[in-house]
């Protein structure tokens, strides 16, 4: 049985060009303990997936489409009700860790306050949390909490707010993009540290990542965006070993081992959307049928792909 | 042929961690030098050096024979221009205030350039140069990709015509497509201007695929060097 349903998901911001379609018709579903990735270009949509979830979306979006999670319909629950799940049952660790700290105050304190928000007792939280880092082999847990956040390397912010995200236990974490920037050792560190959480915690993570590799060491099934859709969903070895997608191939192919080979062309406007498929402009193995009829979804070798070859 | 760029024994300091001590780098014109090392290991404050954004302690950097550190203000005005650096965040390189139109002019107005018609052609000569198309003139960086940003960038250091320059980690914040077109862009600008670029990244793979030579570092040493 899934444990989040992703159904016919469209996310249009209302803008005053026009309405820009973010998100166009996606379906995915992960099961219980399942690592799934969403990987794509920076603008194909990942990253909205990830606050659609979790209802983080700015007033200007219109979302349509459904989202259960177990059996709540994420997008009919009440502000109140979805509060409770928001960081208890379901977690964010944001793409960013640097610009989710308060550089003005010393770590322990933002630790306090996410419990205190939660009418947690804050010793009782701290405590959790020191526990947690110790647990995500960061040394010297005890000091980290005394240091603001400049004193910490990128690695060991996004450590950090890990253990924040961990201390509820949440059955659910969305991880953005949680390699940007990093170098390889760092990379390694969150790599560890994902395997941690998927092995010693059995969490089911949503992965939303434009580093391939990552994405291949660490995930179970991964869904691969452009445009505001998705275009080939199935298991990680098979999308990114034997992709069938052309866009899949073409960013394969722009790995430096691969021959750092660029993709030609712009994504269309997400404003006008062409009739036929999104990826026809840039594509090498394109048909006339591709240039006026959108494909739709078809089933291969135990996963989806979007196009008219298959 | 003497190198375009001679780094000897530069050292660096910053309160009591010494982030360089004693580098020697050339690079030759036309030439790609990757600096490889992992967070913390220097290669940024190398950079920065020989960008004239910070001093070092001891040590020089000879720039066309001539050591920039040594060099009177007037001097030192004349040679910047030839040396420009490209930053790792995109989202904080431009002005978010200046369209990108207004970004490509402001340094070919400083260095002199007056003429309306003429200013709008270099500008259209430059985004062709990095892929960009005139619609994006008209945005602000806001309204940019992080690859889109990057070639504005490169296109606003081309306009000074540099011959040399420092690109500290140009695509570590960007995805794997968009960081293929702006290194192939890098390479095209090379084979048709004949620059020389600093290439500081983390990513081997990377560096070994568009550089002519790596130089390791680790702990503020230069600990190997590759031929590419």
């Amino acid at each position: 049985m899934s444990y989040l349903n992703v159904s016919s998901l469209c996310v249009d911001f209302l803008t005053e060009n026009g309405s820009v379609k973010a998100v166009n018709d996606i379906s995915f579903e992960m099961k219980k303990g399942e690592t799934f990735g969403i990987i794509g270009e920076s603008g194909s949509g990942k990253s909205v997936i990830g606050q659609a979830i979790l209802r983080l979306l700015p007033s200007n979006a219109v979302v349509n489409g459904s989202i259960s999670f177990g059996a709540e319909d994420l997008l009919s629950l009440d502000n109140k009700n979805m509060r409770q799940i928001r960081g208890r049952e379901i977690s964010l660790i944001p793409q960013n860790p640097a610009g989710s700290l308060n550089p003005l105050l010393k770590n322990k304190i933002q630790v306090a306050e996410v419990f205190e928000v939660m009418g947690v007792n804050k010793k009782e939280g701290i405590k959790s949390v020191l526990g947690m880092l110790k647990n995500l082999l960061m040394k010297e847990p005890a000091r980290i909490l005394e240091n603001h956040p400049h004193e910490l390397s990128g690695g060991m912010k996004q450590r950090f707010l890990a253990a924040m995200c961990l201390s509820y236990k949440p059955s659910l974490l969305i991880a953005d993009e949680p390699t940007k920037g990093l170098d390889s050792f760092s990379k390694k560190g969150t790599l560890d540290l994902f395997r941690h959480m998927k092995g010693e915690h059995g969490n089911s993570i949503l992965v939303i990542t434009h580093d391939l590799d990552f994405a291949l060491e660490i995930c179970d099934r991964v869904a691969v965006m452009y445009a505001g859709q998705i275009v080939e969903v199935g298991p990680v070895t098979d999308i990114l070993q034997i992709p069938s997608h052309p866009y899949t191939k073409a960013l394969l192919n722009a790995l430096p081992r691969n021959g750092l080979i660029p993709l030609h062309g712009h994504t269309p406007s997400r404003i006008d959307l062409p009739d036929g498929c999104l990826f026809y402009t840039r594509c090498n193995l394109r048909s006339d049928k591709c240039g006026t009829e959108r494909p739709a979804t078809k089933s291969i070798k135990g996963g989806v792909v979007r196009c008219h070859l298959y | 042929m003497p190198p375009l760029l001679r780094i000897k024994n530069l050292v660096k300091t910053f309160e009591d961690n010494k982030v360089l001590n004693g580098i020697d780098i050339d690079v030759k014109k036309g030439e790609t030098l990757g600096l490889f090392g992992s967070s913390g290991s220097g290669k940024t404050t190398v950079g920065r050096c020989i960008a004239g954004l910070e001093r070092s302690d001891s040590g020089s950097i000879f720039f066309k024979g001539k050591d920039l550190q040594a060099m009177s203000r007037r001097e030192k005005k004349k040679v910047r221009p030839q040396i420009q650096m490209i930053f790792q965040h995109p989202e904080i390189s431009l002005n978010p205030r200046m369209k990108a139109f207004d970004s490509l002019v402001e340094p070919l107005k400083i260095h002199g350039w007056d003429d309306k018609c003429s200013l709008e052609n270099k500008v259209e000569e430059l985004i062709n140069l990095v892929g960009l198309r005139r619609e994006h003139l008209a945005r602000y960086p806001a309204h940019l990709s992080g690859g889109e940003i990057q070639r504005v960038v490169l296109a606003r250091i081309l306009s000074i015509n540099p011959e040399f320059i420092v690109a500290d980690e140009p695509t570590s914040m960007l995805d794997v497509s968009v960081q293929a077109q702006v290194l192939r862009i890098m390479e095209k600008i090379q084979q048709e201007k004949g620059v020389s670029y600093l290439l500081i990244s983390h990513d081997i793979d990377v560096l070994r695929k568009v550089c002519h030579r790596i130089v390791f570092l680790k702990n503020g040493r230069i600990s190997g060097v590759e031929n590419a």
